[in-house]
């Protein structure tokens, strides 16, 4: 199998989605069913085509063929086979590949799975689809081609490597996670053009959708938290979230999506938003296709940047046409989009919902006004000014304050609105449990948004407590279950909705964890063996250094022993000073890696960075983080996921 | 020999799915489509309203709902299943 | 969408723009916001606010204090322009010759004081292929 094959499928992959889309231009207008069906299979053609160039460059990666630019570029024979595959992601070109791999196989799935349902909306789905295919076609056929053949005029004997700082799972799947989110937004997004192309705006798009939005939405929500984790277990700042405008550009989407994914079920059940549902996923598809344009254009200085080339120009292109049709056609739609009911009142659920989308819009718009506030700045001012994290914790954490008590609120309103007396009825414990949380924090010496925060979470917590209680009740009374019968049962029966539940008791849990940040502490110091150095109200012993060689890696190993101010032990921390390629001649092909060790408990987590040694050997430099509650945004991470697997479980009907 | 492999694998991997997508082409024109299994389509709606009148029950009963509109939400529905229910026994 | 509900919206929408826009005037941190600036120009105009620079660790010029190994001083090259930085905190593990940097801080007297510095992520190999040097020779399997 020639690297040739490749490029003739990326090739052919191209051909066939202009003639797909051409096809089902015609079938529109000529109602020629057979017209459809060669659409059809030519948008599955270009999938097919894009799986064989996908496999042509894996087996060139994995035989090691270094004639091609991109496989001597990012692996050498040394590259374990695992890191041989995941370089299949690893740079840009191959990355776009993969990014048109993933919407292949979302397309082959969504023209398979509705053959015979949904005639009507299939073939502006498929148009939709095709055309995304052919701008990541345009760009891996004319602009950065994976099949790149290598430019030297000697033979290339071996490749250029994985860093091994990537050399973990972790870094193997956190860009796949991402991408299966990124890329999954297209299917629904399709879906809603095609919608408004056919003016049918109801229920039937929400419905074919709802379920790959979910999907897609916990592999985003997923990528985005592994993310977190790496930079946190890896790279040792102490953080798992900086603001960096690439986090930001996955979270833009994300913020959206969760909106869109409450929304739609207020289309579903009452017919209401379906303005805001068109604009939330046409928002989440541009965010989509601009995080991956953040992520791989030079544009804001990230420490993800890729080396700047003709792509940026081509994306914000492709970015601005999905936006002026998208929302070009909803204008001229707008009568179809028209809900027939109105909200009625303030203190309903739909009202709460409608809030609900407000600020998640918001908290987007506060993080994309941040990321582009260089290029907002030096438009107005001249002055390219950059904005840190201090800058966005001081906007978000309020208005992410009130979503949190949004999120338990929100439940607790009856449909249509709720009477004074039910407000009283559903709002009296959760609220009381809150104020007497925040004068017991006030009391512990908590101030500000800690208190709040704190408060806040134990409200959100009584609210998804009660509803669980009374869900109970019902079906004690009405069945006569046992307590724990009527709890499996009813979650078994209500899977969205009490699987929404657990996602928010997740989301809680994060929080705590992120109200923990406030009280991070930290020191660096040098220390020499058999000294002490405290550190919040811990002591930290430098008990042993020593040096290690090893197979691949030189390391310095120094031995704290922490205990407590009173003096019990608490644990051993071991951080490593390792240098890989140390006996490379060239100094500068010699790569420093700090190996952290963290001690964790659901408390706090006692970070250590073992930063350098004296020139004698005698100090050692230690970095120590004190990070309390972090293991909480870990534990509500899984129970995301948890609640978003209960929610999606099929049902036998 | 390796030619006349490298001949097969283009002639299997890209003629075949091209070939594929053009074959519909060349069929006697279909102007319309059985709107397929319509009674399939009746069932699936029949499910879905089911299950709306069962989650309108459960909202009613937890307190999420008025009496009087529990009662007129759930009457639209089983009007719309017993409509739906008739045209299932005609086919 | 009653006049009740609308009117409620538009507020929360006036409210928050007015936040963002108060606080991009007037963070309280004053780590919030830094200008990006060319090396040149800040030598140039003596710019003493928070301002964030780019450019490479200039060769052999990093400088480890003895007394304290966190301590370092170097120079940033940007193009033609130099200017020493000085950074005392951990530094990243990607930090060394010729490393791509941005740094973070206040000029003063002729030194930059950093207290933020990143080097540029590892995912991006440097290394020019048409260079048979830049391959592998010697490592060592696992």
């Amino acid at each position: 199998m020639t690297p040739i094959a490749g490029s003739v499928a990326l090739n052919l992959a191209f051909g066939c989605s202009i003639l797909s889309i051409i096809t089902l231009f015609f079938y529109n207008r000529t109602a020629d069913h057979r017209l459809f069906l060669t659409g059809q299979r030519l948008g599955l053609a270009v999938s097919f085509f894009v799986f064989i160039a996908t496999f042509v460059l894996s087996y060139q990666l994995l035989i090691s063929n270094f004639d091609i630019d991109y496989v001597a570029r990012y692996t050498s024979f040394e590259t374990p086979t695992i890191y041989k595959i995941s370089a299949l992601w690893a740079g840009q070109s191959g990355s776009l590949l993969f990014w048109l791999f993933i919407l292949s196989i979302f397309n082959t799935i969504t023209i398979i799975q509705n053959q015979s349902k949904h005639h009507t909306l299939m073939p502006w789905v498929i148009i939709t689809m095709s055309v995304t295919q052919g701008f990541f076609l345009i760009l891996t056929n004319f602009i950065t081609n994976p099949f790149e053949p290598t430019q030297t005029d000697f033979i290339v004997e071996n490749g250029n490597g994985l860093n091994p700082l990537l050399q973990n799972v972790t870094m193997a799947i956190h860009p796949p996670m991402l991408y299966l989110g990124y890329v999954g937004f297209t299917v629904p997004f399709a879906f809603a053009f095609s919608a408004l192309v056919n003016k049918d705006t109801g229920v039937l798009w929400i419905r074919s959708i709802r379920r790959w939005t979910l999907v897609t939405w916990l592999f985003l929500s997923i990528g985005i938290i592994l993310g977190g984790w790496w930079a946190y277990q890896e790279l040792g700042w102490g953080g798992y979230w900086a603001w960096d405008p690439v986090e930001n550009a996955s979270f833009m989407p994300w913020l959206t999506a969760t909106a869109f994914l409450h929304s739609i079920i207020i289309q579903e059940k009452k017919d209401m938003l379906r303005i805001w549902n068109m604009v939330l996923i046409i928002l989440t598809f541009s965010l989509c296709i601009f995080g991956t344009f953040l992520t791989r254009s030079g544009v804001m200085s990230s420490v993800h940047s890729f080396t700047e080339s003709s792509l940026g120009p081509v994306f914000l292109i492709f970015v601005f046409i999905i936006l002026i049709c998208s929302f070009g056609l909803m204008y001229f739609r707008i009568e179809d989009l028209r809900s027939p009911r109105k909200i009625e009142s303030v203190t309903s659920r739909e009202s709460g919902f409608l809030f609900n989308n407000l600020i998640f819009v918001v908290i987007c718009f506060a993080v994309f006004w941040g990321t582009l506030f260089p290029v907002i700045s030096e438009a107005i001012t001249g002055n390219k000014i950059s904005v840190g994290p201090p800058f966005f914790n001081q906007i978000n954490i309020p208005i992410g304050l009130a979503l949190l008590a949004l999120t338990g609120i929100g439940p607790l309103l009856a449909w249509k609105g709720t009477s004074n007396q039910k407000l009283i009825q559903k709002f009296t414990f959760p609220t009381l449990l809150f104020l007497l949380s925040a004068v017991a924090f006030t009391f512990f010496k908590m101030t500000g948004y800690v208190v709040i925060s704190f408060s806040l979470c134990v409200f959100v917590f009584a609210a998804i407590f009660s509803e669980f209680l009374k869900g109970i009740q019902a079906r004690t009374s009405k069945f006569g279950e046992s307590t724990l019968l009527a709890f499996y049962k009813m979650i078994h029966k209500n899977r969205s909705r009490y699987g929404g539940y657990i996602v928010h008791l997740g989301i809680v849990l994060m929080f705590i964890g992120f109200t923990g940040h406030a009280f991070d502490k930290e020191k660096e110091f040098g220390i020499k063996v058999g000294e002490f150095e405290k550190v919040a109200n811990y002591n930290f012993q430098l008990t042993r250094m020593f040096e290690e060689e090893r197979p691949n890696h030189y390391a310095w190993i120094s031995d704290l022993r922490v205990t407590d101010n009173n003096g019990n032990f608490i644990t051993n921390l071991r951080p490593e000073k390792r240098v890989y390629f140390h006996r490379n001649p060239d100094v500068n092909k010699r790569q420093p890696h700090s190996e952290l060790d963290i001690f964790s408990t659901l408390n706090k987590d006692i970070y250590s960075i073992f930063s350098s040694v004296s020139n004698d050997n005698n100090t050692a430099f230690i970095k120590i983080m004190v990070n309390p509650l972090v293991k909480w945004v870990w534990i509500g991470g899984y129970l995301l996921a948890f609640g978003t697997v209960i929610a999606l479980w099929p049902r036998k009907d | 020999m390796d030619l006349l492999k490298d001949y097969l694998f283009t002639l299997i991997v890209f003629l075949i799915p091209i070939m594929y997508s053009i074959q519909p082409l060349l069929l006697p024109k279909i102007s319309t489509v059985k709107t397929s299994n319509s009674k399939d389509i009746l069932r699936r709606k029949k499910i879905v309203l089911y299950r709306q009148i069962k989650e309108l029950e459960m909202e009613y009963d937890i307190g999420n709902l008025d009496k009087e509109d529990f009662i007129n939400r759930r009457s639209e529905l089983k009007t719309e299943v017993s409509e739906i229910i008739t045209e299932l026994k005609k086919k | 969408m009653n006049n009740k509900i609308y009117s409620l919206v538009t507020g929360v929408v006036v409210v928050i723009l007015f936040w963002i826009g108060w606080v991009s005037l007037n963070p309280a941190d004053k780590k919030a916001m830094a200008q990006f600036i060319s090396v040149k120009d800040l030598i140039d105009e003596n710019i003493s606010k928070r301002t964030k620079l780019g450019g490479l660790v200039k060769n052999g010029s990093i400088e480890i204090s003895e007394a304290n190994q966190l301590d370092c001083i170097f120079i940033l090259k940007e193009g033609e322009n130099e200017l020493a930085v000085n950074y005392n905190k951990t530094r990243p593990d990607l930090f060394k010759d010729g490393a791509e940097v941005i740094v973070t801080g206040e000029y003063l007297n002729g030194v930059f004081y950093a207290d933020e510095l990143q080097t540029k992520c590892a995912s991006r190999y440097e290394g020019d292929l048409r260079n048979e040097s830049n391959y592998n020779l010697e490592e060592i399997d696992t």
